[in-house]
């Protein structure tokens, strides 16, 4: 499959989590959002990787030009897990004193 | 490689701390102590003596810039945890903790600064942000505090995601992490030689490194976070990790600015979003009745000055970047902790500060003077190289009027303390303060006027 | 290194007919559970108490609403889960080339497991993990 419609899908994916971010009120769904984000990305990385790959493995099964792309997945994977866990445990501690995870909370700053 | 690993073990070793020793008081002093270990490590490492010896493949690569940047990063939280350590101590019973993350974060300042791969930028800029965001939250029951801590944890993510996708699409371009890689022929259509993704990834990370550095129109987020982090953390902050976000940022683009310059007007680009910083840095800390707010914002307005070193991209801009950070931290450095001993925060608190607290008042006025860039205090020649780098440059002339003219307004809301604390009646609140605490501004106050008066003190140490 | 290539060579051609297989399944997929479904519905007693329409918890009697709060330690375990579960994922790439690494690669893995040690220490001195109070 031509690397245009890998590109394509994970910018649309992008593009949903960033309107995803942008509009709605729930945190919990706007942090779904960024995971989106940070996944289509993955995709990408992937797909590059693969692309990358594909003539230098038709000359040499062995060749692992263009693995850096997938272990950057596995970077972003892990430090997206501990972004998740400190995420969620400032959500807590907001709920905790709010009783509410909207985001229209937060507008005690803007005085 | 010392200063990472050191970095990283001393964290470790900090939060096992909090196990063994139940006194508050001790660690500050093992955060100390640490601190010079980091120093004297990196200082080792920078005269070519690494004790690790290891073979990052060309992911880090270590330059005389970067490794002297981490050893002021490590005086200047050494300074800061000698001024503030007791502030800290009020905040709770994890106290151990916080200066366990603010290892980490001098962790990630430390990859940062010698990060040659988009991994290690990647790697570096998470493990400096995550133990910001809980450092922001560390006052629990504070609302403003798990506001800000909300806040910046949303944004600082929704700018790494950004970050990523400019990352894919310049592996894409390029099929390389490497920052300075050499281009084979790409397999999509070109500008002038550069793959469109390529160009679709600066963009994407120029917007990304924008949000890290607080420029405008992505700073929207800095005021709130500032204002609503515990003071002393907000001055850790606004001082070392700001500075280091501008050396990943020039590190970043000082490669691809010139061999992409065909392609993007970088020039016309930066100094859009270099007068939309000072603009609306400057203009909307005139408005604000909180002197940690005009801080927050006057922060703003300072980024738009350390922006000037990433457009013009030359010697000079780099040794002004580099005075920039050791004046803006320390001035910040000392502003913060006298805000923190302060009842009241807006200006009418500081009302009269100089019959009350004297050393207070005197101090903060060098501060606030070398904030605003008058002569003789470090700030002057800090915004003097940054405007001199532009000069150097030879086009954009404009830009430096401008720098002068919004300089010239930041002199207003810093006098405007100033002034409160001398020539206003009142009784400003200040909590008791050590003799020791007064010593440490004094001492302050006596580096900003000694790099003000001699600035080669600083810079001499880049080439020696 | 080979072994790592089996990522990168999962789909070799790209035509339609590759999909055919993967077209087959999701019929069957979809048409096993139709049939089932159906034929449960057609085949089975039906009897409606007030027993049956209950939420069935393993014989249990059940206790109250779901929708209560939980404690608070129960976030706590499943938010260090997340942590110490996506770190796994730096093993796949090491066992699938072990023998190639050798023991320079097994040490440098050993640390790796010896920082988690480290952190997985400090988390039970801390008492995170006590459910007893």
């Amino acid at each position: 499959m031509p690397i245009q419609y890998y590109i394509a899908l994970s910018v649309c994916l992008f593009c949903i989590g960033i309107v995803g971010v942008l509009t709605r009120r729930n945190v919990i769904i706007i942090f779904m959002c960024i995971e989106l984000m940070l996944n289509s990305v993955n995709l990408l990385l992937v797909a590059f990787s693969k692309m990358y790959n594909a003539p230098a493995f038709a000359a040499n099964p062995a060749s692992t030009v263009g693995i850096d792309g997938q272990l950057f997945v596995f970077f972003i994977m892990v430090v997206a897990a501990a972004e998740v866990s400190v995420g969620l445990a400032i959500i807590v501690m907001m709920y905790r004193n709010t009783h509410s995870i909207d985001v229209n909370f937060l507008n005690r700053l803007k005085n | 490689m010392n200063a990472i690993i050191l970095s990283a073990v001393w964290g470790v070793i900090m939060m096992f701390s909090s196990i063994l020793f139940k006194n508050k008081g001790a660690f500050k002093y093992i955060a100390a102590i640490g601190l010079i270990v980091l120093t004297v490590a990196n200082i080792a490492n920078t005269y070519g003596c690494d004790f690790f010896n290891i073979n990052t493949h060309e992911m880090l690569r270590y330059t005389r810039f970067g490794l002297f940047f981490n050893t002021i990063a490590f005086l200047c939280t050494l300074i800061y945890v000698l001024l503030s350590g007791k502030e800290i101590e009020k905040h709770g019973n994890y106290v151990a903790e916080y200066y366990a993350l603010i290892f980490f974060v001098l962790c990630g300042v430390s990859i940062l600064t010698s990060f040659n791969n988009l991994l290690m930028l990647f790697l570096g800029i998470e493990i400096l942000s995550i133990p910001l965001y809980i450092l922001t939250g560390s006052d629990k029951r504070n609302l403003k505090g798990n506001e800000a801590a909300l806040k910046y944890f949303l944004m600082g993510s929704f700018s790494t995601g950004l970050m990523l996708m400019g990352i894919a699409l310049i592996y894409g371009g390029t099929g390389s992490f490497q920052i300075d890689v050499v281009r084979s022929a790409t397999l999509f259509g070109t500008f002038s030689g550069i793959s469109f993704l390529e160009v679709a990834g600066l963009l994407f990370m120029l917007v990304a490194m924008a949000f890290k550095v607080s420029a405008a129109p992505f700073h929207f987020w800095t005021p709130d976070v500032y204002d609503g982090a515990p003071t002393v953390f907000t001055s850790f902050m606004a001082t070392v990790v700001k500075a280091a976000a501008f050396i990943a940022f020039i590190k970043l683009f000082e490669v691809r600015i010139a061999d992409t310059s065909a392609v993007i007007n970088w020039g016309m680009l930066l100094s859009l979003l270099i007068i939309a910083t000072l603009l609306i840095g400057n203009i909307t800390a005139v408005f604000q009745q909180s002197v940690k707010r005009m801080l927050a914002y006057s922060s703003i307005a300072q980024a738009g000055f350390m922006l000037f070193a990433v457009f013009s991209l030359n010697d000079f801009a780099k040794e002004g970047l580099i005075l920039y950070a050791v004046a803006y931290s320390l001035a910040t450095i000392g502003s913060f902790a006298i805000l923190a001993k302060m009842k009241d925060i807006t200006f009418e608190g500081f009302n009269g500060l100089a019959k009350s607290h004297p050393v207070l008042a005197a101090t903060n006025t060098i501060f606030l003077l070398s904030l605003a860039g008058i002569p003789l205090t470090a700030g002057f020649f800090a915004k003097y190289y940054m405007l001199a780098s532009v000069v150097k440059t030879g086009h954009y002339l404009w830009l430096v009027i401008l720098g002068v003219l919004f300089a010239a307004v930041s002199v207003y809301y810093y006098f405007r303390v100033i002034q409160a604390m001398y020539f206003k009646e009142g009784d400003a609140q200040a909590e008791d303060v050590t003799p020791g605490f007064k010593i440490g501004l004094i001492i302050v106050a006596a580096l900003i006027i000694l790099v003000g008066i001699y600035p080669q003190v600083v810079l001499n140490w880049l080439y020696f | 290194m080979s072994l790592m290539n089996i990522l990168l060579n999962a789909t070799e051609g790209n035509n339609a007919a590759n999909y055919f297989p993967i077209g087959v399944q999701l019929i069957f997929a979809i048409g096993f559970i139709a049939t089932m479904m159906i034929a449960t519905h057609l085949l089975g007693p039906k009897r409606k108490t007030a027993d049956k329409l209950e939420n069935f918890a393993s014989g249990i009697p059940t206790h109250g609403n779901a929708r209560q709060p939980i404690a608070i330690k129960y976030f706590l375990v499943a938010i260090l889960f997340v942590l110490f579960d996506v770190e796994v994922i730096f093993f796949y790439p090491y066992a699938v080339n072990f023998r190639a690494l050798g023991w320079d690669g097994f040490w440098k893995v050993l640390m790796f497991v010896g920082f988690f040690v480290v952190g997985f220490t400090y988390i039970i001195k801390k008492g995170a993990l006590t459910w007893e109070d």
